[in-house]
């Protein structure tokens, strides 16, 4: 299956070139999505544990701590880096 | 417990009551008065309405603004600091001519030309615990508008601990996010943000998404103090303006929220509090 995929927040530069779409295996989970993205992401980077994720427009906790969630063909995953700028 | 979208009801001292508008004020905000809009009682709600806004730089200036244009009543801010050459780039209500002065003046000078019917309290310096709860107190509504999440968190346990409602305003670079909390009913702030985000001193900003974001804070303040329209309570928006992009997640409190869970009653000196 394959979902969307958008990363923005801070730092939103560092994920220029990373894919918008994932291909996962049938019945992959959150947790499947965001290893398979960890590989995807520039050499050297990695997704900061007070990420947000939320899966097709539902909060689903951070990439540090989240509901274990089943993935669905077509999702959509968003991963936010918190922002507090003022 | 998500209640996006909520019709928008009277609430607290910006309820029933009070003075009704004069015949200036119908003349000054009737091109926001009429269908769509505000209803004659949501304008003079408005004018009975306190909001207490940290900071008034790049988001909470533009919210600032348009909250002074749309007739609140009584804007509280707090910022301090002198105004400096690299703001102007977003920091609406600083000038050329204010460079080097105090911004709290400087902004509440700018904030009472563009409304002289607006009262504007300015406070030059960052509230601390105790001065956080004591503005909320006052106020019918928060906007949080700070550049540390030390400060966001702050904002967020004062609006929770005096039940009054809080706009999360945020940016880096050309992205942005607005979050609004309905306190004890929807997600606080420490529910989206379990773990502290890292600190960065100076962050990237294009004023034109800071004002954007900021009008936005606005325009959900305006709705939830007239009772008009409805509200998005309980989400969160993201703006990409970098890629072009925005999008809605449904937030979800967290039953053990150290700052908004049942079991919990605040105090400013609370272990929650000093972790910050």
């Amino acid at each position: 299956m394959q979902i969307r995929l958008f990363i923005s927040g801070r730092n939103y530069n560092l994920a220029e070139g990373v894919p918008d779409r994932l291909t996962l295996p049938d019945g992959a989970t959150l947790d499947d999505a965001l290893e398979a993205l960890a590989d995807v992401l520039p050499e050297g980077t990695r997704l900061p544990a007070s990420c947000l994720v939320a899966v097709s427009g539902r909060h689903c906790g951070t990439v540090g701590s989240h509901e274990a969630e089943r993935l669905r063909d077509g999702d959509d995953l968003v991963v936010l880096a918190p922002v507090a700028g003022g | 417990m998500n209640v996006m979208g909520e019709q928008n009801q009277e609430r607290g001292s910006s309820g029933m009551g009070g003075p009704p508008l004069t015949d200036e004020e119908r003349t000054r905000y009737q091109r926001q008065l009429g269908p769509g809009v505000l209803t004659e009682e949501g304008q003079a709600r408005l004018k009975r309405s306190t909001v207490f806004i940290s900071r008034v730089g790049g988001m909470g200036g533009p919210a600032a603004l348009a909250l002074a244009m749309a007739g609140v009543g009584r804007i509280i801010f707090a910022h301090g600091g002198r105004l400096e050459l690299a703001d102007l780039n977003r920091q609406v209500l600083g000038s050329e001519q204010g460079l080097g002065k105090p911004r709290a003046a400087e902004f509440a000078a700018c904030l009472r030309q563009k409304n002289r019917l607006v009262t504007v309290e300015a406070i030059d310096r960052e509230p601390d615990d105790a001065e956080a709860v004591a503005l909320a107190g006052r106020a019918d509504l928060v906007i949080s508008a700070a550049p540390t999440f030390a400060e966001r968190l702050r904002l967020n346990r004062a609006a929770v601990a005096c039940g009054v409602p809080l706009i999360d305003a945020a940016q880096w670079g050309m992205t942005g996010t607005l979050i609004a909390v309905k306190p004890r009913v929807t997600a606080c702030l420490r529910c989206v943000y379990p773990q502290d985000p890292p600190f960065e001193e100076m962050f990237p900003v294009i004023g034109a998404i800071s004002g954007a974001v900021g009008s936005l804070a606005a325009l959900e303040a305006i709705k939830i103090l007239s009772g008009v329209g409805q509200s998005t309570f309980g989400s969160l928006l993201l703006i990409d303006g970098y890629r072009g992009h925005e999008s809605r997640m449904q937030l979800q409190r967290n039953p053990t929220c150290p700052c908004c869970s049942s079991l919990q009653r605040f105090s400013p000196m609370s272990r929650e509090a000093s972790r910050d």
